[in-house]
């Protein structure tokens, strides 16, 4: 049961008229972190943008009440919860009452800058193509005192990542409090799964991508947590539990919203099977496992061999064929049910692990010729499976209907073969890889040289060139490590990049620069960003506040 | 810092803040507002109790202010924390130095080295309590150590060519001044110093 109330009392808050610009809704659930939940929702009450209602859902745990109400704002809704439903369960009931254009969020042991609303409101208001927008934020590495005071140890912005589609499907890189999106597009992608417990962030984000773009702004509008000697991120635990953790992963990478997808492909998996035996079994639980491109699989069957199937697979298509009909006859009338503008010819055999599939629709993707597919890995004679157009493979088998699928493709003019290395997916990532084992061997120059050009090429601009600044400044070129440090400090001055440009000053002997650099960033690691409720009021606003109850 | 492997930058994640209360103290040493560097190396200090670093900059402040006692207090709490810290020694020894305490300070100056061949203030301290002492085999061969090392440090040169000079080696010296000279051109100590060096080959006869 719920309790649930609103600061109606106008003690505190902007008053009627002080206001401007959309509502922002902002959705803070709480378990357990009464020690901090003051100073993340001081932080969400001190946002330039005022136009605010803030949901504090308590799921369970400590009572906070009193924390809630000291604020005395009329912006706060509470919603008082004692048993624990996890965080998606809060996030729902929250959203159910939800009034807001947008939606953003703040874990209860964070915190954001006064300007973190403004910035993604401003940006979603812009960039209308975008549903969806995020900032960066700070990873705050930080000790635990025992009278759980937080003890900075460090700043970072580790991820500064721009959107990528094919990414999001993989791996999430978009933080949930770094994010605001528009209210009304969580009407397309459904509520939050409550039968999940950890990446909850990506599985919405996810989702999203399917209506959306991202929009990256390159700002830091906040900073969250990481305490060094004991984490009681929920997450964090979970992810320990890797039963659990694959168990989360799969039911997001099977779970897909509702269709039409403005922004997303499907592809259809059609399996060239003859009949079903155990081999089969393990690897439809392998698809099942590895594949993140979303997909509908084909599992053209007798009715006998659909009949023992004992599948709690998601998104399959059971099509029943005549037990003696060829496996190219089975694909056939499979292709003929098959809606997808992709399709995945898979034979039994054909070895099925991480990107089995994904570099091929990835290819198929980004090609721009026409009447051309991409072999699956592991082909071999007797064993064919590709991905191509489902218009071309279509065609094929109407004009070449006695040949093997393969052979009618080529028939029809289709060029099959394999990815080249340029068309795969995560080319970024993959060069990063290389950048860091360069940086692992000491070799900095490269690793610098890697940065910087992929900082040209690649996107992910500002991260790479900060990247590349500390490389060359450890190759012992202050030169390049002036020149990209100050690009990126005037651009989007960070802890560490202030600390860069301050060490080459100083190797050229101009202190008065370093120690002008090197105090910003002593205040960014020092100074509470995050106002602490006035002590002086809070008592009244208690008060007032319990009368409004 | 110097140089970091990968797993120094893992390190980095945990010691950002420190470091750079450690930077902000050794620049305002460096421009002689001690109170403020006082500030920095305190905070670097609770931030980092285990790193001698904040103990070298409390020390290099104190003597800079000619608080030998403090300084020496804080170099030795250097070197407990980190017995193989090679600026406390030099630190300590740059406090014999003051006392004119020259066997002591060359002694400390020689451990700092060994522990770290490529420092300089050892390197160039070494120098002068060599040059006090008369003792300059030693010393030499550490600053010929260096200079491989560092080929183009022309500080280094000039005092290796002085050393030189003063262990009579004097066509050596004079070489090792026309390559600093070669180096940079305006050095003025370094043009005196070679017109001392020729002035006595040719009164030697040997020009």
């Amino acid at each position: 049961m719920t309790d649930y109330f609103a600061d109606t009392t106008g003690g505190g808050g902007p008053r009627r008229g002080d206001v401007q610009g959309p509502l922002v809704t902002v959705l803070m659930p709480t378990f357990n972190r009464r020690r901090y939940l003051a100073g993340a929702l001081a932080s969400a009450l001190a946002q330039t943008h005022r136009n605010l209602e803030i949901f504090v859902i308590r799921d369970g745990g400590e009572d906070v009440a009193d924390v809630v109400r000291s604020f005395g704002d009329s912006r706060i809704v509470f919603l008082d919860r004692k048993e624990n439903r996890g965080k998606p369960y809060s996030l729902n009931e929250a959203l159910a009452k939800a009034q807001g254009e947008y939606v953003a969020y703040l874990d209860d042991d964070d915190a954001w800058y006064p300007e973190h609303v403004e910035t993604l409101v401003r940006a979603l208001e812009t960039q209308t193509d975008c549903h969806a927008a995020y900032s960066d934020l700070y990873r705050v590495y930080c000790e635990v005192r025992p009278d759980h005071e937080r003890v900075v140890l460090s700043k970072h912005v580790e991820i500064s990542r721009d959107f990528d589609r094919f990414l999001m499907l993989y791996f999430n890189h978009v933080l949930h409090v770094s994010l605001m999106h528009r209210r009304d597009l969580l009407d397309r992608t459904g509520p939050y799964s409550e039968d999940l417990n950890i990446l909850i962030d990506w599985d919405i984000n996810r989702r999203i991508a399917f209506f959306s773009d991202f929009h990256h702004v390159l700002s830091i509008t906040g900073e969250f947590y990481c305490p060094l000697n004991h984490s009681d991120r929920i997450s964090d635990v979970r992810r320990k539990d890797s039963e659990d953790y694959l168990r989360n992963m799969l039911a997001i990478r099977t779970k897909n919203p509702p269709k039409p997808w403005p922004k997303m492909g499907e592809l259809s998996i059609i399996m060239a099977l003859d009949r079903l035996d155990h081999e089969v079994g393990r690897m439809l639980m392998r698809i099942w496992r590895y594949t993140f491109y979303p997909y509908q699989l084909y599992l053209p069957l007798s009715p006998q061999d659909l009949a023992r199937l004992d599948l709690q697979m998601p998104n399959v298509v059971c099509v029943p064929v005549a037990p003696q009909s060829s496996v190219d006859e089975r694909v056939d009338v499979a292709l003929r049910k098959a809606q997808e503008r992709h399709v995945a010819v898979v034979p039994r055999g054909i070895p099925v692990e991480d990107m089995w599939v994904e570099d091929a629709v990835h290819a198929i993707l980004q090609s721009r010729s026409d009447r051309e597919g991409f072999l699956l890995p592991g082909c071999e004679s007797g064993r064919w499976g590709a991905v191509v157009r489902r218009s071309d493979l279509v065609q094929a088998r109407s004009r070449y209907p006695h040949l093997s699928i393969e052979n009618s493709l080529t028939a029809f003019g289709v060029c099959l073969r394999s990815p080249d290395p340029e068309e795969l997916p995560f080319q970024f990532d993959e060069l990063l890889r290389q950048g860091k084992l360069a940086e692992a061997e000491g070799d900095w120059l490269l690793a610098a040289r890697l940065f910087e050009q992929m900082s040209r090429q690649y996107g992910n601009e500002l991260w790479m060139k900060a990247m590349a600044a500390r490389a060359y400044f450890e190759a012992g070129d202050h030169t390049q490590a002036d020149r990209l440090s100050r690009e990126v400090n005037r651009l989007r001055p960070a802890v560490d990049t202030l600390l860069l440009e301050a060490k080459v000053r100083r190797k050229q002997r101009d202190f008065a620069g370093a120690i002008g650099l090197l105090r910003q960033a002593e205040k960014w690691l020092s100074s509470p960003v995050v106002p602490e409720p006035l002590q002086s009021q809070a008592p009244r606003q208690y008060e007032q506040t319990r009368r409004g109850v | 810092m110097d140089s970091m492997n990968a797993n120094e930058i893992e390190r980095h994640k945990l010691t950002q803040h420190y470091e750079v209360l450690q930077e902000l103290g050794d620049c305002y040493t460096s421009v002689g507002n001690y109170s403020q560097a006082h500030r920095c190396y305190e905070k670097a200090a609770s931030l980092g109790p285990d790193e001698p670093g904040p103990y070298v900059g409390l020390g290099v402040a104190a003597l800079q202010e000619a608080k030998l006692e403090e300084a020496e207090i804080a170099f030795r709490v250097a070197c407990r924390l980190d017995p193989r810290c090679a600026k406390a020694y030099a630190g300590l020894a740059m406090v014999a130095q003051q006392r004119r305490e020259f066997p002591q300070s060359f002694d400390l100056y020689m451990k700092s080295l060994e522990l770290d061949s490529n420092n300089i203030t050892a390197l160039l301290g070494l120098f002068q309590v060599s040059c006090e002492m008369g003792s300059f085999a030693k010393v030499i061969y550490y600053l010929q150590v260096y200079l491989q090392m560092h080929p183009g440090d022309t500080s280094v040169m000039f005092a290796l060519s002085a050393l030189y000079f003063k262990d009579g080696r004097t066509e050596l010296a004079k070489g090792m001044l026309l390559d600093l000279l070669a180096l940079e051109p305006g050095n003025q100590d370094a043009v005196n110093l070679l017109e001392e060096v020729e002035h006595t080959l040719a009164g030697a006869g040997q020009t």
